[in-house]
């Protein structure tokens, strides 16, 4: 710790911080306009500087100037404020003031400083630049004639985002921020620059010209997505979100943002939103009234609950206080069978680490991955299922020199970050190179093994899994794979990390053990600092977990019931936001299913696949239109809260579910989302220490920091041996979509409107496909045409689908194997 | 006394004789205002469309909140008021709507036989505002 003195005050900062940081300590606002609390000191823009007692004869930087023992700063003197008010000169020198028709207006931070010095006069004069606007891509506008240089836009997207689009260009007056040879900005979209812009010069297109910042009302929430649980502030005017606004004072993501979460809301405003409810009536969907499409539905679930029974299978976009309620509802029903997120792919959870650790969670949150020094990420798709983590990932590489290890059979956003170790495995084989890496530490005696159940057999069942072995098998070289291993077991604090989703079924439960196995033979779980993440692809996952939304007893699980259903043997089915056709694997089993069931019950935000073959449909409200709590993937629980009102007459799937319940005799009603919140409490004794109206702008967070593991047993398992063929096609999500309500969204259709498929260029030029052409792809007697995109991030021999775009019907072929063998023709 | 009431008087008289009346003979006479009256508004005109870009300071700075301005983007990429009206019968005539535009873009004349019969006639959307 520091002591010094600033403005006659005492202050005591850790040696780290800066001038500006120790000012802000004791409340003097020093005014900055290059500095950003996220990013490193950069020093551009000179407005922070102050005086320091012993660095006489010149003023200081505060934003980058670190504190020192015995400082004696002073923040405002008449000198300062006109070296300030020079400075505020050399930027309007150039600066086009065009406030009244610039959208940055009333929040700009070039404003409110020249309103702060009173800046109406420039002793300069220069020319105006007129410079043209980019606007070659959909969602991002870059007017450089506002940009005053600070170079936030250019740092934000190398140190946080990894993906580096802009630097600065030209010399002196002439210089400006472009991107890779000026040809305009064609990116990931995340909209960082965006926000931390502090000028006009770097906009959000859909926002064009819509609204004055005053005028929008901010509600807090979180976002609807994916697993990663960032805090979005909606921008709502007149009941419709216009935009999303960034806030850094709230959640765990630091105002960080994905291009799903900045520009993904438009689905929310969607012209096809199911408003009325749907009874089919002679083979056709018509509109009915409430009450008569839930009289239809209870009476089809009761009659089926009568006959052979009643399946309910969820999505994971309900918030916890509607499992709540769905729980509620399948036991007034009398059914067992309920189950979420087609089941296999959370059982890595449910069940590999519940074996294993004792625990249905990750053991630690996002933002102790930071300072790891070691990562083993598990597929590359981490980045794409929950890119703001990669970008904490990226930041611990950046700023505290981790070690990134990635286990992939594709390059992708986190192999080609600073000094990422790709072992680049063949599809299919990440088991087999988890066991390898175990059965290096304890060959090597680096493994922690005490207080280990099951050793022995473990070691036994490892015996083939020497690094050699699966070096010949997978491709990934022996001795990276032991060094990764020993880097991994000599970290103080590491991290692996693994996502889970519908595109991820097979062997979810196998990769999961193996991966906690590794980690407890590292030592990873329940030590500060390190964590075992299990990442759920969507908004609430680990949420329908904590809850048990889950088949209980007898119950069947998502898949069984499908097959049940298709078989005759199960008499209705209930699906609550999910569009099984479209994203299940399998499509033939699940059409299957609901042409054969006897009653069928669809509860979405738009007529989808499956609501197309419903005897019901009820219109749902989006995250946007509901309160209540979603628990991420690192198990904070935070609160979501109304926005807007639903379109027509939409209700939140909460409040379909309880009219449901109430029609078939449950008389149970609840005063709000805190009641049931308290409920929950009673069965899920983790969540019981928490008040609904106690859980603030950061969420809490169940289980502590880091969740201690109440077993610490080793699971053997194997790895099945992926078919073998020519091509092996893999799936999974893109970057863009999330689960299938994203291809409802403008925002990210605009970048990637319609399904592909992805092969290397190698393997592009032996089949003599170039980017764009069609591509017959046939796998499991199935034969499908996509779009090919073709680039250098896939290895010979394998193809990927990202599998958003149910119409494409990757699902045909897909069946929920790791990796499908396929033939691929022009 | 009396002499002070007698001057009183012939002021009082001097009034009454032709040419010395205050009072105008509206509407067969009308008076020309003040320069700076404030009256009905007017959007300025440029060359091709309305002056006005659509910034939403008066709207804003008004405190009888009775213009609607609804910004959207022209063939050009330009700014400007796809809606603008004020709404007459609530206007107090403050004038501050002139003094916040940043482009001088709304002035106030001296029209102020603004009486009508309908509530909608005290719309003055922005055809009305540009004539
Ligand atoms: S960037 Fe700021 S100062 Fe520049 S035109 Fe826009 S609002 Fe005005
Ligand atoms: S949107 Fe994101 S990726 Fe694109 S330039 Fe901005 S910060 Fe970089
Ligand atoms: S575009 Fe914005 S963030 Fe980037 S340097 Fe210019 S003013 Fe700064
Ligand atoms: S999709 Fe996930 S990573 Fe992206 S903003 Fe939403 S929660 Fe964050
Ligand atoms: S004159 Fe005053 S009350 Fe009337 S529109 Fe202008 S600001 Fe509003
Ligand atoms: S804020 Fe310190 S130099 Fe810009």
């Amino acid at each position: 710790m520091v002591n010094l003195t600033i403005d006659g005050k005492q202050v005591t900062v850790s040696k780290t911080a800066t001038i500006y940081d120790a000012a802000k300590e004791v409340g003097i606002n020093i005014p900055v306009l290059c500095y950003a609390k996220k990013l490193l000191p950069y020093g551009a823009c000179r407005f922070c500087l102050v005086q320091v007692e012993q660095m006489k004869g010149r003023l200081i930087p505060a934003c980058t100037t670190p504190v020192s023992e015995g400082m004696v700063v002073t923040t405002t003197s008449e000198e300062i404020q006109k070296v300030r008010k020079t400075v505020m000169e050399f930027l309007l020198v150039n600066h086009v003031l065009d406030c009244p028709v610039c959208d940055k207006g009333g929040e700009c931070d070039l404003q409110d400083l020249a309103y702060e010095f009173g800046s109406i006069s420039n002793r300069f004069e220069g020319v105006k630049f007129d410079l043209p606007t980019d606007e070659i891509n959909p969602l991002i506008e870059r007017n450089m004639n506002r940009c005053v240089l600070c170079g936030r836009c250019v740092r934000v997207c190398d140190e946080v985002v990894g993906y580096g689009s802009y630097s600065f260009i030209n010399r002196g007056f002439e210089t400006k921020i472009a991107t890779a040879y000026d040809r305009g900005l064609n990116c990931e979209f995340c909209g960082q620059c965006v926000s931390l812009c502090p000028v006009g010069a770097i906009l959000p297109r859909p926002f064009k010209f819509k609204a004055r910042p005053w005028q929008i009302k901010e509600v807090d929430s979180v976002c609807g997505y994916c697993g990663n649980g960032c805090t979005v502030t909606l921008g709502v005017l007149d009941n419709k979100i216009e935009t999303i606004r960034f806030n850094d004072e709230i959640g765990v993501n630091d105002g960080n943002l994905c291009i799903r979460g900045r520009f993904g809301y438009a689905y929310v405003n969607h012209q096809k939103r199911l408003t009325k409810p749907l009874v089919r009536k002679e083979g056709q969907l018509v509109e009915v009234e409430w009450d008569e499409a839930l009289q239809v539905a209870a009476e089809g679930l009761s009659n089926a609950q009568n006959g052979q029974g009643v399946g309910i299978l969820s999505g994971a976009r309900l918030t916890n206080e509607e499992f709540f309620l769905l729980k509620n509802l399948a036991k007034t029903i009398g059914t067992d069978h309920l189950d979420h997120s087609g089941g296999e792919c959370y059982k890595g959870v449910s069940e590999g680490l519940n074996e294993t650790l004792g625990v249905k969670a990750s053991t630690g949150t996002f933002p102790q991955l930071e300072s790891c020094d070691v990562i083993l990420a598990i597929r590359s798709d981490f980045w794409e299922t929950h890119p703001v983590v990669g970008m904490v990932v990226n930041q611990a590489i950046r700023r505290n020199d981790a070690q990134l290890v990635v286990v992939a059979d594709k390059r992708g956003k986190l192999t080609k970050l600073p000094r990422a170790r790709t072992l680049l495995t063949k599809a299919g084989y990440e088991l087999s190179i988890l066991n390898a890496m175990s059965k290096v530490l304890l060959d090597e005696g680096l493994a922690q093994v005490d207080g280990l159940q099951n050793l022995d057999a473990f070691k036994a069942a490892l015996s083939e899994y020497t690094p050699e072995n699966v070096a010949q098998q997978t491709g990934v070289d022996a001795d990276l794979l032991k060094d990764s291993a020993r880097k991994l077991a000599g970290a103080k604090k590491s991290a692996i990390l693994l996502a889970y989703g519908l595109p991820y079924t097979a062997q979810s439960k196998e990769l999961a053990a193996a991966a906690a196995n590794l980690a407890l033979l590292a030592g990873i779980p329940g030590r500060a600092g390190s964590g075992l993440y299990l990442c759920g692809e969507k908004a609430n996952s680990q949420g329908a977990i904590d809850l048990g939304v889950l088949p209980a007893g007898n119950g069947l699980g998502a898949q069984q019931m499908l097959t049940a259903a298709g078989e005759g043997k199960l008499d209705a089915l209930y699906v609550i936001a999910e569009d099984p056709i479209s994203s299940y694997p399998d499509r033939q089993m699940v059409e299957q299913a609901m042409d054969k069931v006897g009653f069928s019950v669809v509860q979405d935000l738009f007529l989808s696949a499956t609501a197309e073959k419903a005897d019901v449909v009820f219109p749902a409200a989006s995250f946007a239109e509901k309160e209540g709590t979603f628990t991420n993937a690192e198990r904070r629980i935070q609160r979501v809260r109304q926005g807007i009102k639903s379109p027509g007459e939409a209700k939140t799937d909460g409040a379909i579910i309880s009219a449901l319940a109430n029609k078939l005799g449950n008389t149970l009603s609840f005063t709000g989302e805190a009641a049931i919140f308290a409920e929950i409490g009673k069965d899920v004794p983790a969540y019981a220490e928490f008040n609904y109206h106690e859980i603030g702008s950061q969420g809490v967070v169940w289980g502590g920091e880091t969740l201690a593991p109440t077993r610490r047993n080793l699971v053997s398992v194997s790895a099945e041996q992926p078919a073998s063929a020519d091509y092996h096609l893999v799936t999974g999500s893109a970057l863009y979509h999330s689960g299938t309500v994203s291809v409802h969204a403008s925002g990210p259709l605009a970048v990637m409107p319609e399904a592909y498929v992805e092969l290397g260029r190698e393997d592009a030029a032996a089949l003599g496909v170039n980017d764009g052409d069609l591509l017959k792809v046939a796998g499991n007697g199935v034969e499908i045409q996509l779009k090919a995109k073709v680039d250098n991030r896939l290895p010979k021999g394998l193809l990927f689908a990202p599998y958003h775009f149910g119409n494409a019907g990757l699902n045909k072929l897909y069946r929920g194997e790791a990796v499908v063998a396929v033939s691929v023709s022009k | 006394m009396f002499k002070a009431i007698a001057k009183g008087l012939s002021i009082t008289f001097k009034h009454m004789l032709p040419g010395h009346s205050t009072t105008v003979q509206y509407p067969t006479v009308r008076l020309k205002m003040s320069d700076r009256y404030r009256g009905l508004h007017r959007l300025v005109p440029a060359q091709d469309r309305e002056k006005c870009v659509a910034c939403y300071l008066c709207p804003t700075v008004c405190p009888a909140k009775c213009i609607t301005v609804e910004s959207a983007e022209n063939e050009k990429g330009e700014k400007y008021p796809k809606v603008y009206k004020i709404d007459m019968l609530r206007c107090i005539f403050c004038g501050y709507c002139v003094e916040a535009c940043p482009v001088e873009a709304l002035e106030m004349t001296d029209a102020y036989e603004l009486a009508n019969y309908r509530r909608e006639d005290f719309e003055f959307t922005k055809e009305r505002l540009l004539k």
